[in-house]
C-alpha cells in the first residue's frame, strides 16, 4: 500500500462501506479528546477571629501535570498575609499594663480587665513544594517531594519520600513514607533565652540570634476496600522535632502570690516582670489515623478519627465527620463536622508566682492549654462550563481551661478567653 | 475469530454514577456501562448486547462447526448463496482489501499456521509462509452478491472486522431500548452510544506499552467509537526486532517497525478498527498515514 497525497484518501470510500455494513451512519459523529494534562484547583480563603485577633488570607493553587494516567508532578503554591493580634501569653490584671515589642522598639499598652494581645502580629508567608509521582514496577508506586516555605523570621526546607504497594488484587494497599524538614528562625529582635524578663524598649539584653530545628517524620498505613461501597484506611505516623522549639513572642506573667498583680519587671523598664516562656528541645508525638468512606446510592459519607500523644503530655483526639449530598448531577452541598480534644502540655502554666522555684520549662501559649474546639461547616460546589467552583463557610470555637485558678485580682477575668473564627473559602478547579 | 467461549454469565455491578455489566464473549472481556440508576435497564441491555455478541460469535467463529464461515471454508470450491448478513460482511471486506491494495485480505487467515504470536521467539520457515501463501489472494475469489466460490483449501476469515462489527451492532440495538449515556467496550474496542454522560465524556485509558495493565493515556470519549490495535502481548521479538500480530496478505510477513499500539476514533467501531489496522500495515509509517486521512489517533512506540 503506498502513502497518497490527497488526505482523506481512504475516510470517504470507508464511510460508504461502513454505510453498506451497518445501514447507516451516527449523526452525532466522534466526540474525542486527550484528558487534560494540566489540573489547577486554586482557592481563596478567608479567616478571621474574633476581637480583632488573627486575619489571615491566603491564596493557594494545586497544580497537576499529568504525563500520562500513572506520572504526574504536583506543584503547590500558597501565599499567606497574616495581620491582627494574638494572645502574648500575659494574664489580664486591674491596671494597664505596658509590654515592649518584640523589635525591642517601641511598646503597647493594655487596658484594664483586657487579654494582652501582641498586635505586632504582621506576616506574609510564601510556600511552593513539588511532588513526583510515579509508578515502581507493576503493583508499586513513589513520590517524591521538596517543600520550601518562607516567612520574614523563618525558612522551611523540607523533603520527603512515600511508597506504596498493592495487593490483594488491589483491593489493599499499604503505604510507606518519609519526611525530613529543616526550619531555621530569626525572631523579630532576636530569640529570647527562655525566662529572661521581658525589657524595656531598646535594651536587647537577654536576646540572642537566630536558631533551628529539625523535624523528621514517619508514616505506615493500610487502606483496604471493604466492599465496593466502603473503603477503610488506618495509619500510625511517628515524628520527631529537635531544637529550638519556643516560640520566641511568648511570655509569662509573674504575679504577687497575694494580689494576683505582676510584679515589677527589671528596674527602670517601667514594666511588669513577664519571663520569656522555655520549652524542651525535643518533642516526639505519634498519631493514629482511622478514616472510613461510604458510598451510597448518590450521596457519600466520610467519618475520620485521630488520636495524638506526644512527650509533652499533650494528648488529643479529633473527630470529624462529612455528608456530600449530590444534589444533582452538577452540584452538591456538604455538610462538615469537626470535634478536637487535647490536654495541655506538662509544663502549660496561665501564670508564675512570684517567691517560687522556676520551672525548668513553662509556656502560657493556650494552643498548649487544655482546649475543646468545634468546627461546622457547609460546602457547596458546582459545575461550570469550565471546571469547578465552590464556596465553604465554616464556624470555629475554641474554648481552654486555665491550668491555674483565678486569684486576688484575676477572680473575675477570664484567663484563657473563648476564640470563634469565622473562614470562608471560595474555590476553583479547572483543567486544560 | 478466535475460539468459541463457554456460554457466559451477565455481571451486574455498582459503580460510582452508573452500571457496569460484564460478560465474556469473542474471547474477549466484554462490558457495557450505563448511567443510570435503574437496574433493570442495565440488565435489559446488558443482555441485548451479550446475545448479539453471542450471536455474531456462533455465526462467523471459523472454529464452529455451525459457523457460516466454517461451511464456506469446506464448501470443496463450490458455489454458495449468502444471506445479507455475511454478504456485507464480504463486502465490506472486499473494499478493505481494494482500500489496502491487497495488504488486508479476507483470506490471510491461514497464515495462523505459520504465525503463533505467543511467547516463542522463533520465527516461522521463509518456506512454510511461501506455501501458505498459495492459499492467499481475494483477486483469486469469485464474489458476485450473494454467489460466492472459494478456490479449495482457501478459507476466508472475519478476524480482523468482527469484534468492531459486533460492537457497533449492539450499540445499534442498544438505541432502540435505551436513551441512557451507554458505553460499549467489546475487548478494548468501543463506541459511545445516547447522550454524552453527566461528565460530557467517558474516560477511556490506553494500555501503557511500557507497562501492560497500566493506561499511559487517557481518552475522553463523548461520541463516537475508539478502536485500538496492539502488540503489547501479541508479538515476536527476534534479534531485537519486533514482528507485530498483523501480517500483510501480500508477504505473509508482520510489518515491522510499527507502532506498539495505534488507537483510532471514528464515528463508527467498524471505520476506526479499519484505520488501525491499516496504519499498523504501514509500520514505520504509520503516524504519517493516519495524519494524512486526517483521523484523531493515538500511537505509542
Amino acid at each position: 500500500m503506498q502513502l497518497k497525497n490527497d488526505t482523506r484518501s481512504i475516510g470517504n470510500a470507508l464511510a460508504s462501506a461502513t454505510c453498506g455494513l451497518l445501514g447507516a451512519l451516527p449523526a452525532g459523529g466522534v466526540l474525542a479528546e486527550e484528558a487534560p494534562k494540566w489540573q489547577v484547583d486554586s482557592a481563596l480563603l478567608y479567616y478571621s477571629e474574633d476581637d480583632d485577633r488573627v486575619r489571615d488570607i491566603s491564596l493557594k493553587a494545586a497544580i497537576r501535570r499529568a504525563f500520562d494516567e500513572d506520572r504526574s508532578l504536583d506543584i503547590g503554591l500558597s501565599v499567606d498575609t497574616l495581620t491582627g493580634a494574638s494572645p502574648s501569653g500575659a494574664v489580664p490584671t486591674d491596671a494597664v499594663q505596658a509590654f515592649t515589642r518584640p523589635s525591642g522598639r517601641g511598646s503597647y499598652q493594655i487596658a484594664p480587665g483586657k487579654l494582652p494581645l501582641d498586635d505586632t502580629f504582621k506576616d506574609t508567608r510564601v510556600a511552593l513544594s513539588a511532588n513526583w509521582s510515579q509508578p515502581l514496577g507493576e503493583r508499586s508506586r513513589i513520590a517524591l517531594g521538596v517543600s520550601a516555605s518562607n516567612e520574614y523570621d523563618y525558612l522551611h526546607l523540607g523533603a520527603d519520600v512515600r511508597w506504596e504497594r498493592d495487593f490483594n488484587q488491589r483491593n489493599t494497599t499499604l503505604f510507606v513514607g518519609a519526611a525530613y524538614g529543616n526550619e531555621s528562625i530569626d525572631p523579630v529582635g532576636g530569640a529570647p533565652v527562655p525566662f529572661a524578663p521581658m525589657r524595656g524598649t531598646d535594651d536587647a539584653a537577654s536576646k540572642r540570634g537566630t536558631d533551628s530545628k529539625t523535624v523528621v517524620d514517619g508514616l505506615i498505613g493500610l487502606t483496604q476496600i471493604l466492599s465496593r461501597r466502603a473503603l477503610f484506611s488506618l495509619s500510625y505516623s511517628y515524628s520527631m522535632s529537635d531544637g529550638y522549639l519556643t516560640d520566641p513572642y511568648k511570655v509569662l506573667s509573674v504575679l504577687d502570690p497575694d494580689t494576683g498583680r505582676p510584679v515589677a519587671g527589671p528596674s527602670g523598664s517601667g514594666l511588669g516582670l513577664y519571663l520569656y516562656e522555655g520549652r524542651p528541645d525535643s518533642r516526639t508525638k505519634q498519631s493514629l489515623y482511622a478514616e472510613w468512606r461510604y458510598a451510597l446510592d448518590r450521596d457519600s459519607v466520610r467519618v475520620g478519627y485521630r488520636l495524638m500523644d506526644d512527650d509533652w503530655g499533650v494528648t488529643s483526639s479529633t473527630l470529624e465527620a462529612a455528608y456530600r449530598w449530590n444534589r444533582t448531577p452538577d452540584d452538591y452541598l456538604e455538610p462538615q463536622v469537626r470535634y478536637y480534644t487535647q490536654s495541655a502540655a506538662d509544663f502549660y502554666r496561665t501564670y508564675l508566682l512570684d517567691g517560687q522555684p522556676l520551672p525548668r520549662y513553662a509556656t502560657a501559649d493556650y494552643r498548649l492549654a487544655d482546649l475543646d474546639a468545634f468546627t461546622v461547616g457547609l460546602k457547596y460546589g458546582r459545575k461550570a462550563a469550565f471546571g469547578e467552583y465552590s464556596v465553604r463557610l465554616e464556624y470555629y470555637r475554641q474554648t481552654a481551661d486555665a491550668h491555674e485558678s483565678g486569684f486576688g485580682v484575676l477572680a473575675g477575668y477570664e484567663l484563657v478567653p473563648p476564640l470563634t473564627a469565622i473562614i470562608v473559602q471560595f474555590g476553583y478547579k479547572f483543567g486544560f | 475469530m478466535a475460539p468459541a467461549s463457554a456460554s457466559s454469565q451477565l455481571e451486574l455491578q455498582r459503580e460510582r454514577g452508573f452500571w457496569r455489566a460484564s460478560f465474556a464473549a469473542m474471547a474477549n472481556p466484554c462490558e457495557i456501562l450505563c448511567e443510570t440508576s435503574d437496574e433493570a435497564i442495565v440488565r435489559r441491555i446488558g443482555a441485548l448486547a451479550m446475545q448479539e455478541a453471542a450471536r455474531i460469535e456462533r455465526k462467523f467463529s471459523r472454529y464452529r462447526s455451525d459457523s457460516i464461515v466454517h461451511t464456506i471454508n469446506t464448501g470443496g470450491g463450490q458455489p454458495l448463496m449468502l444471506d445479507d448478513e455475511t454478504a456485507d460482511l464480504i463486502d465490506f471486506g472486499a473494499t478493505l482489501w481494494q482500500l489496502s491494495e491487497g495488504a488486508f485480505d479476507l483470506t490471510s487467515g491461514v497464515l495462523r499456521h505459520a504465525w503463533r504470536f505467543d511467547s516463542r521467539k522463533a520465527l516461522p520457515s521463509a518456506s512454510t509462509v511461501a506455501a501458505l501463501r498459495g492459499r492467499i489472494g481475494w483477486q483469486r475469489v469469485s464474489w458476485r452478491r450473494p454467489e460466492l466460490i472459494l478456490p479449495e483449501g482457501m478459507e476466508i476469515d472475519f478476524g480482523g472486522i468482527g469484534k468492531e462489527y459486533a460492537v457497533d451492532r449492539a450499540v445499534a440495538l442498544i438505541q432502540t431500548a435505551a436513551d441512557k449515556p451507554v458505553l460499549v467496550n467489546f475487548g478494548g474496542d468501543l463506541r459511545a452510544a445516547g447522550a454524552p454522560p453527566r461528565e460530557g465524556a467517558w474516560q477511556v485509558g490506553i494500555e501503557s506499552a511500557a507497562a501492560p495493565g497500566r493506561a499511559s493515556q487517557v481518552i475522553r470519549l463523548g461520541a463516537g467509537a475508539l478502536a485500538t490495535s496492539g502488540a503489547t502481548r501479541h508479538f515476536i521479538e527476534v534479534n531485537g526486532k519486533r514482528y507485530g500480530h498483523i501480517i500483510d496478505a501480500r508477504t505473509g510477513w508482520p510489518t515491522t517497525d510499527a507502532p506498539r499500539s495505534v488507537t483510532v476514533a471514528a464515528d463508527t467501531c467498524s471505520q476506526a478498527g479499519v484505520f488501525t489496522t491499516l496504519a499498523m500495515l504501514q509500520g514505520a509509517n504509520a503516524e504519517e498515514f493516519l495524519k494524512m486521512e486526517g483521523v484523531q489517533f493515538w500511537c505509542l512506540r
